[in-house]
């Protein structure tokens, strides 16, 4: 989809989110990356992965030291990147663009080790279990571990410079509502957790959600009713949640290859048994079928259509198509998100 | 999307004007259907056509219990809302749109709220605790939070509807999970979790003077937790688990009946899936686990399938010449005494060859279906129309 007819071009400032409610504004691409924290939420399905990784690389082309994160840890992002499975550890993938990924139990050692200096041991393993048990109940620690790792790669400097490890994090968050509670945890943590040690890092961690020129969230959903019923709802969630930002909402699997009257014309004519053998004859095969591929082009672009017109009227934010790209998962599909994305956000 | 824009689309339609009868008969003597797969699929719509189709086929009362997120269903089903309370669905109004059931249908959405607080009413010794409980700041969360509670909460209500015995076929759709065995897991993970060890380290066990007279070897880890989290934390939770403590020989029995249920023969597994490879890859490992815990695949739907007409080699070939010659434009408007642009000749082809490469691939997805066991696989066409309207619902009864 071009940019709507009869809709000057503005730039998007994340000082005027009011504004930007105007259906079709769009968002520039430099402004996007400009932030420091990028969570990319939405329902399974919905091509997070994808679009995190197509954002890493924009990132890394235009020269930021990037850290791509994976929190539901299937190994989805680092593919995307076309890397093997990735570890705690960020692992670099190409010049200026690293990946980790984010398990739970690895999570839990790494911030006790971070922050209150326990050493990672097995002998840990009875506390970790009692930590699982409450985690479970109680919001906060392990949503707490997601965000609380998050946070210190925001704020890991290099040894000499100190200058910031990375410019950019980008991550690639857990379906819909683990999302939401992994960026909801301080705020629920804080109202529970009234002294100990942990609050004066959940208050931290928390004011970097809530900074909406740091931290932004990048909505991802699909032209079919749930996922778009959802983005709707994971947005007001977000919002009133976690305090967090919310920049853009990518429609992956977008048509928007119009059907116009030449195509169907040359359809019919294909077909009019005038001429239909002899078009058989010189094309190799009937052309009879290829109907069934214009209409489902058209019906998919009504579809497309009428889900931008919804998502527009409820969300106070550009709403970006992204086309559907056939290949197969991986770098060469990131690719062409990565230059989709980067045509649509001027 | 118009009706006349339908009828241009005879491939559509062929594969879906049977008579409804297959899966609905072969699934009508059955108690109980469980409608599995990831989220996304389509199984709130597939679980409501089963329940049509199984209604049109047997003379049985039938309710589908859904979760409905979006209620759109309710919609679809042409009744105000659905609640807790099951809503009968207009005989007239399915005949209308192009179904006749034999039997009755009903729906109902499932309340998790009320279904869990049921619950602790039924488990709790008392009125005190239950009270005490449902008090508890902590409850709602442990009942958002619990992996697999909203899993729990639906067989809950299954099992007390199927108990109960007012209907002869209960169509169950399973909550959106991000694993779709949280729901074959989730009874036995409750027990352990009332019941788990850990639990009573922290509640102090049956001394109940609190997490302070907690067992010795206990206190290291429980001093570094304290400072980790601040007391309040430790000492609300500990006061919210000495209570759960108390539900759990009524909670471990009822698990045992439950998994009875899901075990017997008058109960089937329908694993719904779409060619995706996540929720495809997912249905195929949900499929085996089925097995390993010995429960009862009956069916496996395989919804948005793209329509054979996609993997026509007539088509192919016409569409390939149509994107690859760079002379049949001009070929073709000789022909056709029509001006034909390079641009208009490369559309046509190429919007065919997109959808024959993932029909292609969809197939190869499919054979590997054989691999999961004897059990019918319903493949629903992609259809063009919106699946919200009560006809669309009709026709992917009718194509199941």
């Amino acid at each position: 989809m071009s940019s709507p007819a009869g809709m000057p071009r503005r730039s998007w400032r994340p000082s005027t989110a009011v504004r930007s409610a105007i259906a079709g504004e769009r968002i520039e691409l430099a402004t996007l990356l400009r932030r420091r924290v990028i969570f990319v939420v939405g329902k399974g399905g919905t091509g997070r992965s994808t679009m995190t990784a197509a954002l890493a690389l924009l990132a890394a082309r235009a020269g930021k030291r990037v850290l791509a994160i994976d929190v539901d840890a299937k190994g989805d992002l680092a593919a995307a990147l076309g890397s093997p499975p990735a570890g705690f550890a960020p692992h670099v993938v190409q010049h200026n663009l690293s990946v980790l990924e984010l398990r739970t139990d690895e999570s839990f050692q790494e911030y006790l080790n971070i922050y209150f200096k326990v050493p990672r041991l097995t002998r840990l393993t009875p506390l970790a279990r009692v930590f699982d048990f409450i985690a479970t109940g109680v919001p906060g620690p392990r949503d707490m571990l997601v965000v609380g790792k998050i946070a210190y790669e925001e704020r890991r400097k290099e040894p000499d410079s100190r200058a910031p490890v990375w410019d950019l994090i980008l991550v690639d968050c857990a379906a819909g509502g683990q999302a939401e509670s992994h960026l909801a945890a301080p705020k629920a943590m804080l109202t529970l957790v009234r002294g100990g040690l942990i609050r004066a890092q959940v208050e931290w961690i928390d004011a970097l959600i809530r900074d909406s020129r740091r931290t932004t969230t990048v909505l991802c959903a699909l032209p079919e009713e749930m996922p778009v019923v959802e983005a709707i709802e994971l947005n007001e969630r977000l919002r009133n949640g976690s305090g967090v930002a919310v920049d853009v909402c990518l429609l992956n699997r977008a048509a928007d290859e119009p059907v116009t009257t030449a195509h169907r014309r040359l359809m019919v004519a294909m077909t009019d048994p005038e001429h239909a053998d002899a078009v058989a004859q010189r094309l190799g095969g009937s052309a009879a079928p290829l109907e069934a591929g214009i209409d489902l082009q058209a019906h998919l672009n009504d579809t497309t259509a009428r889900y931008m017109r919804q998502l527009r009227g409820k969300l106070p934010m550009p709403v970006v198509p992204v086309p559907f790209i056939v290949d197969r998962t991986g770098l060469t599909t990131t690719r062409a998100v990565a230059d989709a994305l980067s045509s649509r956000l001027s | 999307m118009s009706g006349d824009e339908t009828a241009r689309v005879p491939e559509r339609r062929r594969s879906v004007r049977k008579e409804p009868g297959g899966l609905g008969r072969r699934l009508g003597s059955l108690e109980v259907v469980i409608c599995c797969g990831s989220g996304g699929v389509g199984k709130t719509t597939v679980s409501a056509a089963l329940g049509m189709a199984i209604a049109a086929a047997e003379d049985k009362r039938v309710l589908v219990l859904t979760v409905d997120p979006a209620r759109r269903l309710a919609t679809a089903l042409g009744i105000k809302g659905i609640g807790a309370e099951p809503v009968r669905i207009p005989k007239a109004r399915l005949r209308r749109a192009g179904i006749t059931i034999t039997g009755d249908l009903e729906a109902a959405m499932l309340d998790m709220k009320q279904a869990w607080d049921r619950m602790i009413e039924r488990y709790s010794p008392d009125r005190a605790t239950a009270q005490r409980i449902l008090r508890n700041p902590l409850y709602q969360r442990i009942t958002d939070s619990f992996v697999g509670s909203h899993e729990y909460a639906a067989i809950e209500a299954l099992y007390e509807l199927h108990d109960a015995g007012e209907y002869d076929c209960i169509v169950v759709d399973t909550p959106p999970s991000r694993n779709a065995l949280d729901f074959l897991e989730a009874p036995s993970r409750l027990t352990d979790y009332v019941g788990s060890r850990l639990l009573s380290l922290l509640s102090g066990g049956p001394s109940r003077f609190g997490f302070r007279a907690m067992n010795y070897a206990a206190a290291p880890f429980v001093r570094l937790a304290d400072r980790l989290l601040g007391a309040e934390v430790l000492a609300e939770v500990s006061d919210f688990v000495q209570q759960l403590q108390l539900l759990y020989d009524g909670i471990q029995g009822r698990a045992r009946s439950v998994y009875r249920l899901l075990r017997s023969p008058q109960t089937g597994f329908v694993v719904v899936t779409t060619v995706e490879q996540g929720p495809f890859g997912e249905a195929e490992f949900f499929c085996t686990k089925l097995r390993e815990f010995k429960m009862p695949l009956r069916a496996m739907v395989v919804n948005r399938v793209l329509p054979d007409v996609f993997r026509d080699p007539g088509g192919v070939a016409a569409a390939t010449t149509l994107v690859e010659d760079p002379k049949v434009a001009a070929w073709l408007s000789k022909e056709l005494r029509l001006r034909v642009s390079a641009d208009t000749a490369r559309f046509v082809g190429s919007t065919f060859l997109t959808r024959s490469t993932l029909a292609q691939r969809e197939v190869r997805q499919l054979a590997r279906l054989g691999r999961i066991g004897d059990v019918p696989i319903v493949r629903i066409p992609l259809f063009s129309e919106e699946v919200s309207e009560l006809e669309g619902l009709v026709r992917i009864a009718k194509a199941l």
